[in-house]
């Protein structure tokens, strides 16, 4: 392919010798054809891709004409044009830049390697720093509860009413916490087998000689809390069954793990 | 041609179908790469459509008009990407290998009209074609890059494309 500049004395000597123009004209036809055979059918969606961005064209017809370079004559890619440029200006510019960001980079680098001890100091502090946060939280919350239990039992309305295990299973032991004015009841576990997973102990209030349901409580980590139970005004002893999750309406009495009277 | 001024969409699908396949086999040849080609050829098209007014019939066939943005657009993505290559050909003017990577020529059995015809060209006459207008390298540049004098290259090139006239014409 021709330079800009033949390309310039090309198409001045075409308007003035039709010869040329000729000649010139077979040969672009010649290299037509030669395009025309290496033709390549392509995919069929890029025609319909191609009208539906035209149908989104707006209003073309008024539209300024973008000035586009592609629709000029023939391109060369020129390497010549590097070269025009002073190569000593180059590469005294260069050797410049070089030596100035070696010197930079033995700066930044040793600065980098300083910052780089200082973030991971940070770092490991700010690591340690929440692992100390999230333990405070939590004894917060512990001592939370705890306060909370101490001042359900030192509060001398509440009747302390421990339920040892009964005859078959004699190892365990419950307390219950009962305020016969507020009815409010709170239940200790001292120390009861781990039940399966489809199971859960519930506690029962006897009133009158009839069981009443207190509601179901959890092991566990739970179980070294007090848990607030359901409220009763009248009750004369309490007992804890071993019932399927979710507890029972009557009590289960072979699973009768511990049972204890209120005292008085 | 009254139609395609007024942008008569009929006539511009029929434009497409007659010129798609020669504007994609170009690009695909610029490019080397198959998988651009079609978004390039979507934009070649859209450039035609919206430049239709500025086509000049005294100055040349709408076919050569086509083509030449086809071949300029692909082109310049060309040149957009293949810094590094020629970076490489300046630097390596002897490697050979890198010499057949950059003028890569598609396979051949691809092409909708390839015939016997082209094969009468030398592998070495269609390569002088290939680089001058695929990949719009100059006289010069083709001389560095197949490392030949540059009056050998005028002179094959000139015998190339008068053989490729010869074939033609029969």
């Amino acid at each position: 392919m021709a330079s800009d500049e033949e390309i310039r004395e090309l198409e001045a000597a075409m308007a003035q010798y039709s010869a040329v123009a000729e000649e010139v004209e077979a040969y672009r036809r010649s290299m037509e054809e030669y395009i025309r055979l290496q033709g390549k059918n392509p995919e069929t969606d890029i025609k319909t891709r191609l009208f539906t961005q035209i149908n989104n064209e707006p209003n073309l017809q008024e539209g300024e004409p973008v000035p586009d370079q592609d629709l000029q004559q023939p391109k060369v890619v020129s390497m010549q044009e590097t070269k025009s440029l002073s190569w000593k200006w180059l590469a005294t510019a260069a050797a410049v830049l070089l030596v100035g960001s070696l010197v930079l980079n033995y700066v930044f680098f040793n600065r980098y390697k300083e910052f780089k001890e200082y973030k991971d100091k940070y770092q490991s502090l700010l690591v340690s720093q929440n692992s100390i946060l999230s333990k405070s939280n939590l004894y917060k919350t512990r001592l939370e509860q705890m306060q909370e239990s101490m001042e359900i039992i030192q509060d001398p309305k509440v009747l302390k009413v421990p339920m040892p295990g009964t005859k078959a299973f004699p190892e365990a032991l419950a307390t219950v916490f009962w305020n016969p004015q507020s009815q409010e009841v709170y239940l200790k576990v001292n120390k009861l087998p781990e039940p399966t997973a489809d199971k859960q102990y519930q506690l029962w209030a006897i009133v009158d000689g009839k069981p009443v349901d207190m509601g179901v409580f959890e092991m566990g980590d739970t179980a070294s809390l007090l848990q607030k139970m359901k409220v009763t005004g009248k009750a004369q002893m309490f007992a804890v069954t071993l019932e399927k999750k979710g507890g029972a309406l009557q009590p289960t009495m072979e699973q009768m793990y511990v049972a204890g009277k209120i005292p008085g | 041609m009254q139609g395609l001024k007024a942008r008569d969409q009929k006539i511009f699908s029929y434009l497409y179908d007659q010129y798609s396949p020669a504007l994609y086999g170009v690009i695909v040849k610029v490019l080397n790469d198959d998988s651009s080609a079609g978004d390039v050829l979507q934009d070649v098209f859209m450039k035609i459509w919206r430049h239709l007014d500025r086509y000049d019939e005294t100055k040349g066939r709408l076919f050569t008009w086509m083509l030449n943005i086809a071949r300029n657009t692909a082109i310049d993505i060309l040149r957009s990407k293949s810094h590094k290559m020629e970076q490489k050909i300046r630097n390596m003017p002897d490697d050979v290998h890198v010499v057949d990577s950059l003028i890569a020529v598609q396979p051949s059995t691809d092409y909708l009209g390839f015939s016997r015809i082209l094969e009468k060209l030398t592998k070495e006459q269609r390569t002088l074609i290939d680089l001058a207008y695929y990949k719009g390298c100059t006289q010069e540049e083709i001389a560095r890059v197949m490392d030949i004098p540059l009056g050998t290259v005028k002179t094959r090139m000139r015998n190339a494309i008068n053989q490729l006239r010869t074939i033609l014409n029969k």
